[in-house]
């Protein structure tokens, strides 16, 4: 089948099999592997990519079913040719919200929406919001502090 | 300093095996796994999964060509089953493909024939009927036949504690290349590249120098890639050699699951006796592992149950036993503790009954017999910088703890379906390989003309911040900036003979060997320089922010100059350095020796309430405080208390494993095995490090970090406990891990609950009920 979609503000168009899964069309397919597949069946979070803005589980959609839709993986994050980071990507590093860093893209796209939608989380609701993602290494304390941190820092307008 | 990689990572640019673009004509592998715990392996059938259009072919037994064996400690564990099968999923075939959809697709397909033999999923039994291996083993100090006499009080019972699946959000996986002349590189998911190499030479019938390993890093290990990482590599490796294509082995998550073994589960006794004061006057338990089908790293995980199987305290006399079983289970194998927290567990559950019969609290028997200096271990080592009263009394003041336990009271005083609980858990972990030779690290240091430094070690990094530390290190170590310093893939042509990274003690080791080589490059430059400069003492030089320094004074040379300087006039600015841990040993046959560098101390207090109507429960608080020597990279070392700390948590709550007594695993994917989520952790978490301490034997003073605050998680089996009595005072004390609401709720309304008539019981009631009414 025929499958045309916007990555990044790239325009891609591939011929794929009807069942191939998003995320795999993400990485073999376009070669942008910063989308990791953590348990296959969307309880882990790790492949949430943004279709049309909102946070997805790429294991658990076809490839098709974003034909003719905007995505965003966590290549698209950092603005485009420079050596910046996005603020949330300072933040992570910063309040050290990280460690092996296969989660870490999918706690990246979960939280760019929720940020952007509630600019004055409480940390019940950063809580909620991180409920969906699982990460093994840390004890998300740092996630959490992360997510402050990067309100924080767009709230003084850095 | 920041995670080294936090900026690619956050960019999705870190590469992790299967991101790095694959070579021209690379094929896929997919393992076919044996569908029964324990049988003869009568046929094979692989027809049908070669007519799959895209397969090339499928590897059986028959196609190594050298040794067919992967264990490690001992040859007990075959790479491609032959005539037996001993565990659900032990492979049998590998199917290689053009894509991995194929492959799997193909192995589904292959079918074989098999003879059932007995299952043994019970360690008791298999111990019963002799399954032991490897040695069984006892500690022994003073005489605790004797010191029962001397008990106002002695008390028994069991525990049965779970294992823990690892759950690295990376799956193992593996990437074998052929290259010229029967040479092969392999890149491995692997805390232990070397392991792999050994390997995949065995399976080949290779020498070791034709195989070369590679490591960037890993998404997760937590042991369950130290020794159970070679399988994979080995099976892409054999792929490669046959086809002499490139082969990619990626396990799904239900294969890394199925396939894959644990944290050891362990069925285990005790018998502890103690004076009317709540000293312990003795204690003697016995631990029955379960192994799983083969030895893997079973006895040395073992051996550390035994060194850890009187945690923090001091017992005068003491009698451990401990024995490896085997069962039809997948190989368990290392995870964060390896074996210690098993044995701590033990004893926490023999101090938890013992506080019931003597009618004190746990805190009041734990605090009589925390360690002090010079106090002897039953393996025959004192114990030095003995800090564990001293975290015990920082978190007692720093946390007000009494206070706590007075609001507690006072809240299940006024509460009827919620009660509180509180737990302090003190931990003592021994930092060094307890087998001696793998206590050795080598480093490889250049220095380049422009001033940066490359650093390899035998080091992996998995997430634990190795490669950050390595870089202040080398950084501190040359008095330059950390952007200079750039470390290596973990690679063994740069570094031979490596252990793998493991024990906590990968800094340490890695770390004196960097600063070993680093120590060697100084020299050299510090000889040439005295020349150079028309001075004498080489020693009175320093180099501190990337200037030269003759008795703290400039000497007008830059870092950049004197490495130039020196390149030009023929001075070698490369070296290797060695680092071995002086003064440990241990002595197997008389169980005693002095097995650990050093311990690491700490003290963590939980409060938690319980819904004794509901079973459901919160981890209000937990207080740590941490004896972490010196830290290098504080915020990196707090990474490693809270993860530890995490997966101890899940460990003794939510964390299940479930096998039918057929040896079929049952909580084969996350959705059937719950592993602690963000709401699952403490609102409260703190964490308070010891002040004013040091280390002499961790590079600038530090402490290993790794292990120990894993078992920081157990207090909180008792503290839900500790709520649980509060609501129903009579309830039996069981030691039964994990403490999954289930079970509170189990435990809590176990008359209710047994009255309570199921579903088949109501629908039988009903069709029996018109009879009785046409009567």
């Amino acid at each position: 089948m025929n499958v045309c979609v916007t990555v990044n503000g790239k325009v891609y168009e591939r011929v794929v099999e009807p069942r191939l899964l998003l995320s795999d069309f993400l990485r073999h397919e376009l070669n942008l592997t910063g989308t990791h597949v953590g348990c296959e069946q969307g309880v882990c979070g790790a492949c949430t990519v943004l279709l049309n803005g909102d946070p997805v589980r790429s294991c658990l959609i076809f490839a098709v079913q974003a034909h003719e839709q905007e995505i965003m993986t966590v290549e698209g994050l950092a603005p485009a040719g420079t050596d910046k980071l996005h603020p949330l990507q300072e933040a992570f590093r910063d309040a050290h919200g990280l460690q092996c860093g296969f989660c870490t893209p999918g706690f990246l796209l979960t939280l760019l929406p929720f940020i952007e939608e509630n600019p004055n989380p409480t940390e019940q609701e950063i809580r909620e919001a991180l409920s969906g993602n699982l990460c093994r290494c840390t004890g998300y304390q740092n996630i959490v502090k992360a997510v402050k941190l990067a309100v924080e820092t767009a709230e003084r307008g850095e | 300093m920041k995670h080294i990689d936090a900026a690619t990572h956050t960019r999705g640019e870190s590469q992790y095996i299967d991101d790095v673009p694959q070579p021209e004509g690379m094929l896929h592998a997919a393992v076919f796994g044996s569908p029964i715990a324990h049988g003869r392996l009568l046929t094979i059938d692989l027809d049908k999964a070669r007519e799959v259009p895209g397969v090339r072919t499928i590897l059986t037994a028959d196609d190594i060509p050298g040794e067919n064996q992967v264990g490690a400690l001992i040859a007990d564990e075959m790479l491609l089953a032959e005539s037996t099968v001993h565990f659900v999923g032990e492979p049998i075939a590998l199917v290689l493909a053009e894509t991995p959809a194929t492959a799997h697709k193909a192995a589904q397909m292959i079918s074989v024939e098999t003879e059932a033999l007995p299952v043994i999923t019970d360690p008791r039994v298999a111990f019963e009927k002799g399954e032991i291996i490897g040695a069984t083993r006892t500690f022994v100090l003073g005489d605790v036949d004797q010191a029962w006499k001397d008990c106002d009080v002695v008390v028994e019972g069991s525990c049965e504690i779970a294992g823990q699946e690892h759950l690295y959000l990376e799956t193992q996986r593996a990437r074998a290349v052929p290259r010229e002349d029967g040479c092969l590189q392999i890149y491995a998911s692997t805390q232990s590249p070397y392991a792999v190499q050994k390997g995949v030479a065995r399976i080949l019938g290779l020498p070791h120098h034709k195989v070369e390993v590679d490591v960037k890093r890993l998404g997760g290990g937590f042991g369950g890639k130290e020794d159970q990482a070679t399988h994979w590599a080995c099976l892409a490796a054999l792929g490669a050699q046959i086809t002499g294509k490139a082969i990619e082995l990626v396990l799904p998550r239900h294969q890394d699951m199925v396939m894959t073994g644990k944290r050891h589960p362990y069925s285990s006794d005790y018998k502890i006796g103690l004076k009317q004061d709540g000293k312990i006057v003795a204690y003697e338990a016995r631990h029955y592992q379960n192994a799983g089908a083969a030895a893997d790293l079973s006895p040395a995980i073992l051996e550390r149950t035994l060194f850890h199987s009187t945690n923090a305290y001091f017992i005068p006399n003491v009698r451990a036993f401990a024995a490896s079983c085997r069962t039809n289970l997948p190989p368990n194998t290392a995870f964060r503790g390896f074996g210690g927290p098993q044995g701590m567990f033990v004893i926490e559950s023999a101090i938890t009954k013992a506080a019931e019969t003597l009618e004190v609290t746990r805190e009041e028997i734990q605090l009589k017999n925390l360690l002090q200096d010079h106090d002897i271990f039953p393996y025959g080592q004192q114990v030095h910088d003995a800090n564990i009263r001293r975290t015990w009394q920082e978190a007692e003041k720093s946390f007000k703890l009494k206070n706590l336990q007075k609001r507690i009271r006072e809240f299940n005083d006024n509460h009827f379906e919620k009660k509180k609980g509180f737990a302090i858990m003190p931990i003592c972990f021994g930092i060094s390989f307890t087998a001696t030779f793998l206590n050795q690290a080598g480093a490889l240091v250049h220095v380049y003309t422009d001033g940066s430094v490359s650093v390899s070690t035998g080091g992996v990094e998995m997430g634990q911040g190795l490669i950050t530390n390595l870089a202040k290190i080398a950084a501190t170590a040359f008095g330059i900036d950390e952007a200079r310093v750039k470390v290596e893939t973990t690679n063994t042509t740069r570094v031979a003979n490596m252990s793998p990274s493991a024990a906590s003690a990968t800094t340490d080791l890695n770390g004196n060997a960097t600063l070993a080589a680093a120590s060697e490059i100084l020299q050299r430059l510090k000889s040439f320089a005295v020349k150079e400069l028309n001075l004498s003492h080489p020693e009175r030089l320093t180099i501190e922010k990337e200037t030269l320094l003759f008795e703290g004074k400039e000497t007008g040379w830059t870092w950049q100059k004197l490495v130039q300087s020196a390149y030009f006039n023929r001075v070698d600015l490369s070296a290797h350095g060695f680092y071995a841990t002086p003064g440990v040993w241990f002595n197997k046959d008389k169980e005693k020796g002095h097995p650990f560098a050093y311990h690491v101390f700490g003290t963590a207090a939980f409060e938690v309430t319980v819904d004794c109507l509901r079973g459901t429960y919160e981890i209000d608080k937990t207080k740590i405080v941490h004896d972490l020597g010196r830290p290098m990279n504080e915020l990196i070392d707090r990474g490693q208390i809270e993860g530890g700390l995490a997966q101890g948590l899940g460990w003794m709550t939510l964390e299940e494993l479930k096998f039918d007594d057929q040896g079929r695993y049952l909580s084969n994917s996350l959705a059937s095995y719950k592993v602690p989520d963000v709401f699952f952790m403490p609102d409260d978490l703190e964490i308070k490090l010891l002040e004013n301490v040091n280390n002499t034997w961790g590079p600038y003073g530090t402490k290993a970090v790794g292990e120990p605050p894993l078992m920081y998680g157990i207090g909180v089996f008792f503290a839900l406990q500790d709520a649980m009595r509060a609501f129903r005072p009579e309830m039996p004390l069981t030691f039964d891990t994990p403490m999954t609401p289930e079970k509170v709720l189990m435990q809590l309304h176990r008359d209710e609950i047994e009255g309570f008539k199921t579903d088949s019981d109501v629908m039988a009631d009903h069709q029996e009920q018109p009879v009785k009414e046409t009567e």
